[in-house]
C-alpha cells in the first residue's frame, strides 16, 4: 500500500550556524529529560591550519527511514513506521523499555530513558503537525537550514528545496542483503558524507534468525512479569501511601 | 556535567508549587491573566491555548507566542507578525520558560542577615522590604545629599519608571550598561549620522563587511536569519576577527587580523575609495560634509601603510576596498554592536561610518544602511502627567561631562561610577539601588567592584534570580520574569507591541512598574507615579491613539496606521544637516575632526591579548543559570593555539592559570586553530560567586577578574581586548 504522503526532512547543511535553537525547542516541546536529547547537531570539526580553516555543522535525528531496522526488532509493536506519512513513530504506553531499538538503529537516533523505563526518539512532532505546524527544530531554525514537508507534494518547502539543490546526499545503509534504510532526511548544499557521522550496521542483542520465534513468548512472560511487580507494587502503595520517590 | 541539574521530575514538581502559589499571592493584577484572551476564545475555557507576548532573553525584543496549559508556559515560538522574530526564537528564546521556572528564582523580598556575601537572607514582606529601602534612600539623602545615592540599571522597558524613581530622588548618578558595550558605537554615529544605531537593510545586499560582529553567535534573530539568506543567495561576507567564530566559518573571506588594528585596515580601504575616486562622489557629496578634503585628510593612509599596522597584505586591502566600492549601495559595512575593545575603537567606529557614507547606502531608499530616527514611524504613545524633575546641580560621579564632554548623557560611564566610589571623589557615594543588572560580573576588575560595594552603607537589588551583584545587597526585590508581567509598550516599525503576563506571577514576584510606584510613593515622589496599576499604565499609553488595551491584549500588536509624510529632502540630525565626516564637534572638543589613526597598546611577547565575545546559548552574564541553555552550552574554556599550547606542555582540558595585571583566574583550555597564535578568548559572563545560582555558580572563570579598566576619553567607552594576559599550567 502506497503511503499518500512521505514526511521527510531537507537539511541545507550550507545554512546551520550551530546556534541551538533547534535542540532547546525540541527538548521544551517534546519533555525530554535534561540529560538526553531527541536531535543533534554534530560540530564536524574545525579543519585545516591557521588561517586556512573551514567548519560545517551537521543537524542530525531520525531519519525516518523506508526500511528502518529499528521497527524489526521492536519486541512489543510500540515502534512502527506510520502507514499514512511513513514517519517512524514510538507509542510509549506500549514501549517495554528493552532497547531493542536503540541498538538497532544505525544512525544513533534513539534514547533509553532510563527514568521513565522507555525509549524516545525524534517523530517530527507529530502533535504540531496535526494541528498544521511545523516540528519544532524546523520551526524556529535561526538559519532556515532544517526544512520540513511531504517529499509526494511538489510545492512542499523540501520538494522545493530539493529542485533548487547544489547538491544532495544520504547516508543510506545497505543493511541487508539488497535493503538499503533509505532515510528521509536529505543533506543538500554540503558534504556530509566525509563528516565520519554516517550510519553503523544494525546491532542486535540475539542472533538474527529466527530469534523472534525464540524472543516473543520470553518477552511476553517478561512483560508479564513486570506487570506482577508493577501491581504489586501499586498495592503496596495503596496500603502505605507514596512515598517521595526522588529522596 | 558535574553542575546539579534539576531532574524533570522536579522540573515538574516546582511548576506545581508555582501553580499552588498562585491562589495564595494577592492580586497584583486586577484583571486574571489573559481574560481578554480568554474572551476572544484564543484559550479555551480550562485556559489553555497561546497568548502573545514580547522576549527578553536579550535587547532584541522578538515577538512571543506563548503556549499556556493548566495555568503553565509550556513552549514558546516566535511571532511571525513581530519584524524582530519573523516566527522564530534563538536558542535563548526557546529557553525563556526555564528562566521562568528556574528553581533558584528569588521569590520573596530578602533581607540580608548575615555578613555581604555570605548569602544570609530572611525573607521578609513587601511592605517591610520597600520601607527598609525607601528609608535608607531618605536616611542618605538627608546626610549627604542625594547624589549619594548610585542608580544603575540595564535597559529596558521600565526604564521611564526606574528613571523616575532616579531623577525624582534627585541624583545625576546614572549607571547603565552602555560604555561597556556599545558606546564607541553609538557615540560615533550620533556624530557622523545623528542617530545612535542606524538599521540594517538585508533585502538587496551584496557585500558585507563585518568588523568583529559575530552575527552568528551574537544571534539577533531577524538579523541573524538575513544574513544567513543574503550568503545563501550569494552575497559576499568580508569578516575581520582574531578569531575564527562560527561567522568566520560562514565568510567568504576570513581576516585574522591583529587586534586593535582593524582601523588601520579600514583607513586604508577609505584612502583607497576616495584617492581613486571609486564611488558615486557627485552624488554622495551633496550630502556628506569633507568629502572634497577627504584624499588630502586620508593621504597617509595609504593600503601599504595599513599593511604595515594590521598585517594584512596592501593588495588585499585593495582588492576589498575596489569591491565595496564596486557594490555602490549594496554595500554594508556593518557599525557592530559591543564596541568596547580598544581605546581606539571610537576611530574604528568612525571609519565604518565613514566607508557607508561614501558608498551612498544611507542616501537611496533600499539601500543598506537606515539612518532615519525610531521617531520617524510618527507613532507617539502617551503617558501619565508628572512634574518636573527636580533640578539637580551635583557632578556626575561618572565624569560626563566634566571629564568626558562628548560622551551622550544617556550612555555615562558605568565603570568611571565603581572608581568614584572607591577613591570617594569628588564625592562620596553612600548607597547603590540596582535593576536587572549585575555589575560585580559585568564592571572590569571584580575584585576592585565588591571593593567598591564594600564602601557603601547600602545596596538594593531588584532582579529575578539571585545574581552576584544581589547576593552581595543588603535587600533582594524579587521581580516577576519576564512572561508573569506587564511592561510599557514597545513600538516596532511602526507597530505596537505588549509584554503582557502569560501565567500568574510565582510567589510573591512584582512586575518593575508595581516595585518602582510602590517605592516612588514612600519616597515621596507618588506624583511620578500616576497610574492606578499596570493595565492602567497602559491604557494611558494608548489613549491619545485612541486604540483599545482588550485587543491589544489578544493580538499582542496593534497597527496605529499613522500617515507619515515622505521627507522631501535627504536631512540628518547632525549640526549640518548632512553626515560629517569631517566634524566641528570633534574638533571643537579638542579631537581631530576626521577619523584618525590611533596606535592600540601591544602585549609584551611574553602576554596574550584577552579576548572576548559572545555564544550564541547566553546572554551576558545573565542566563547561566538557565539549565535548558546549560545542557546545551559548550563548557566555558580559554581558547589556545597550539604553537602558544605545545612550548607550555598544555594539552586541551588541562588546566591553566591565567593572570592579568588585576586579577588571575584557573580554567580549562581549548586548543584550537580557530585563534591567532598572540590571542586567548575567554567565554564571557562565566565564574559566578553566587550559591544562589546553583547551575552557574562556579562553572567555568569569570573574565571580569581579568578585565583591567581603560576608557576611551571620547566616547567613554571600555576597552576589554587592552587587557593582556599571561598563560601557564596550573
Amino acid at each position: 500500500m502506497a503511503q499518500s504522503k512521505r514526511y521527510g526532512f531537507v537539511i541545507d547543511v550550507a545554512r546551520c550556524i550551530d546556534c541551538r535553537a533547534c535542540l532547546v525547542a525540541c527538548s521544551v516541546e517534546n519533555d525530554v529529560p535534561m540529560d538526553n536529547t531527541r536531535i543533534w547537531v554534530h560540530d564536524l570539526g574545525i579543519k585545516g591550519t591557521f588561517p586556512d580553516l573551514t567548519r560545517s555543522f551537521l543537524p542530525y535525528n531520525c531519519m525516518h527511514c523506508d526500511n528502518p531496522p529499528c521497527t524489526e526488532v521492536c519486541v512489543s509493536g510500540a515502534t512502527y513506521k506510520d502507514p499514512d506519512h511513513g514517519l517512524i513513530l514510538l507509542d510509549q504506553e506500549a514501549c517495554i523499555g528493552c532497547g531493542f531499538c536503540v541498538d538497532a538503529c544505525p544512525y544513533n537516533a534513539r534514547y533509553l530513558d532510563n527514568e521513565r523505563g522507555v525509549v524516545d526518539k525524534c517523530n517530527a512532532c507529530v502533535q504540531r503537525l496535526d494541528v498544521g505546524m511545523q516540528p519544532a527544530c524546523v520551526a524556529t531554525c535561526v538559519g532556515g537550514s532544517r526544512l520540513f514537508g511531504d517529499f509526494n507534494d511538489p510545492d512542499s518547502d523540501v520538494s522545493i528545496a530539493l529542485k533548487n539543490a547544489r547538491s544532495i546526499q544520504r547516508f543510506d545503509l545497505e543493511y541487508k542483503e539488497g535493503v538499503f534504510t533509505g532515510p528521509n532526511i536529505y543533506y543538500i548544499n554540503g558534504d556530509v558524507l566525509q563528516s565520519g557521522m554516517g550510519p553503523r550496521m544494525p546491532q542486535y542483542t540475539l542472533a538474527e534468525q529466527g530469534w523472534k520465534k525464540a524472543l516473543v513468548p520470553l518477552m511476553a512472560a517478561a512483560v508479564g512479569g513486570a506487570f506482577m511487580v508493577q501491581a504489586t507494587y501499586f498495592t503496596k502503595q495503596l496500603i502505605e501511601g507514596e512515598k517521595e520517590f526522588d529522596e | 556535567m558535574t553542575q546539579p541539574v534539576v531532574s524533570r521530575r522536579d522540573f515538574l514538581k516546582i511548576g506545581g508549587a508555582a501553580a499552588g502559589a498562585v491562589a495564595a499571592s494577592a492580586g497584583m493584577l486586577h484583571a486574571p491573566v489573559a481574560q481578554a484572551v480568554v474572551s476572544a476564545n484564543l484559550l479555551d475555557p480550562d485556559g489553555d491555548g497561546y497568548i502573545s507576548t514580547m522576549c527578553e532573553m536579550c535587547v532584541w525584543r522578538c515577538g512571543v507566542r506563548a503556549k499556556v496549559k493548566n495555568g503553565r508556559v509550556v513552549k514558546l515560538e516566535g511571532n511571525p507578525e513581530h519584524s524582530h522574530s519573523k516566527g522564530k526564537l534563538c536558542a535563548r528564546g526557546q529557553s525563556g520558560l526555564m528562566t521562568t521556572y528556574d528553581p533558584d528564582r528569588v521569590l520573596h523580598p530578602l533581607v540580608r542577615v548575615g555578613q555581604r556575601g555570605e548569602g544570609k537572607f530572611r525573607q521578609a514582606s513587601w511592605e517591610e522590604a520597600l520601607d527598609i529601602v525607601a528609608s535608607q534612600m531618605l536616611r542618605i539623602k538627608e546626610q549627604f545629599g542625594p547624589e549619594a545615592m548610585v542608580f544603575s540599571s540595564t535597559h529596558n522597558l521600565s526604564q521611564v519608571q526606574f528613571e523616575n524613581v532616579l531623577n525624582g530622588f534627585g541624583s545625576p548618578n546614572y549607571g547603565t550598561q552602555r560604555s561597556l558595550c556599545f558606546n564607541a558605537m553609538v557615540t560615533a554615529f550620533l556624530l557622523t549620522y545623528g542617530i545612535e544605531e542606524p538599521a540594517r537593510n538585508y533585502d538587496t545586499v551584496k557585500y558585507i563587511l563585518y568588523v568583529g560582529r559575530n552575527m552568528a553567535e551574537a544571534i539577533s534573530t531577524s538579523e541573524t536569519s538575513a544574513m544567513v539568506a543574503a550568503l545563501a543567495r550569494g552575497a559576499k561576507l568580508v569578516y575581520l576577527d582574531p578569531r575564527f567564530t562560527k561567522t568566520a566559518s560562514l565568510a567568504s573571506e576570513w581576516i585574522p587580523i591583529r587586534p586593535g588594528t582593524d582601523l588601520a585596515f579600514l583607513l586604508g580601504m577609505i584612502h583607497e575609495i576616495v584617492t581613486y575616486e571609486l564611488g558615486d562622489c557627485e552624488f554622495v557629496k551633496q550630502y556628506v560634509v569633507g568629502c572634497d578634503e577627504l584624499p588630502a585628510a586620508m593621504a597617509e593612509y595609504t593600503p601599504e601603510w595599513a599593511e604595515s599596522k594590521c598585517g594584512v597584505p596592501a593588495d588585499t586591502i585593495r582588492r576589498i576596498a575596489r569591491e565595496f566600492a564596486a557594490a555602490k549601495t549594496d554595500a554594508l559595512a556593518h557599525p557592530g554592536w559591543r564596541t568596547s575593545n580598544f581605546i581606539n575603537s571610537f576611530q574604528t567606529e568612525r571609519a565604518i561610518a565613514t566607508l557607508n557614507a561614501i558608498s551612498g547606502n544611507a542616501l537611496v531608499p533600499g539601500g543598506c544602511l537606515i539612518a532615519d530616527s525610531p521617531e520617524a514611524s510618527g507613532v507617539s504613545l502617551g503617558k501619565p502627567p508628572q512634574p518636573a524633575y527636580p533640578r539637580v546641580s551635583a557632578l556626575r560621579l561618572d565624569g560626563v561631562p566634566w571629564k568626558y564632554p562628548l560622551v551622550p548623557l544617556k550612555l555615562g560611564v558605568f565603570q568611571e561610577i565603581r572608581e568614584a566610589i572607591i577613591t570617594g571623589q569628588p564625592y562620596q557615594a553612600r548607597g547603590w539601588f540596582i535593576s536587572r543588572q549585575n555589575p560585580v560580573l559585568s564592571i572590569p576588575d571584580r575584585k576592585r567592584t565588591l571593593e567598591a560595594m564594600g564602601k557603601l552603607d547600602f545596596i538594593a537589588v531588584v532582579d529575578v534570580i539571585m545574581n552576584d551583584t544581589a547576593w552581595f545587597a543588603d535587600v533582594v526585590l524579587p521581580e516577576a520574569s519576564y512572561l508573569e508581567r506587564y511592561d510599557p509598550l514597545h513600538v516596532v516599525d511602526g507597530r505596537i507591541f505588549l509584554r503582557q503576563p502569560v501565567i500568574e506571577p510565582q510567589g510573591e514576584a512584582r512586575s518593575a512598574l508595581w516595585i518602582y510606584k510602590q517605592l516612588g510613593e514612600r519616597l515621596g515622589l507618588g506624583d511620578f507615579f500616576q497610574y492606578t496599576d499596570e493595565e492602567d499604565y497602559l491604557r494611558q499609553q494608548l489613549a491619545p491613539l485612541g486604540l483599545d488595551l482588550e485587543l491589544l491584549k489578544t493580538r499582542g500588536y496593534l497597527d496605529p496606521h499613522i500617515e507619515v509624510e515622505e521627507p522631501t529632502e535627504i536631512r540628518f540630525n547632525t549640526p549640518s544637516g548632512k553626515i560629517e565626516i569631517y566634524s566641528e564637534t570633534l574638533g571643537n572638543a579638542g579631537f581631530s575632526p576626521w577619523p584618525t589613526w590611533e596606535e592600540p597598546a601591544t602585549p609584551t611577547p611574553d602576554r596574550f591579548y584577552l579576548l572576548t565575545g559572545k555564544v550564541a546559548q547566553h546572554t551576558q552574564m545573565g542566563t547561566q543559570n538557565n539549565q535548558l541553555l546549560h545542557k546545551y552550552s559548550d563548557k566555558p574554556r580559554i581558547w589556545l593555539h597550539p604553537s602558544a599550547a605545545e612550548p607550555r606542555g598544555v594539552l586541551t582540558n588541562d588546566m591553566v592559570r591565567v593572570r592579568s595585571d588585576v586579577g588571575e583566574v584557573v580554567v580549562q583550555v581549548l586548543v584550537t586553530e580557530a585563534i591567532r597564535s598572540d590571542c586567548v578568548y575567554l567565554t564571557p559572563g562565566y565564574g559566578h560567586l553566587s550559591k544562589g545560582l546553583r547551575t552557574a555558580y562556579n562553572n567555568g572563570a569569570s573574565d571580569s577578574e581579568l578585565h583591567v579598566t581603560y576608557t576611551d576619553p571620547v566616547s567613554g567607552g571600555q576597552a576589554l581586548t587592552q587587557t593582556f594576559v599571561t598563560v601557564e599550567k596550573a
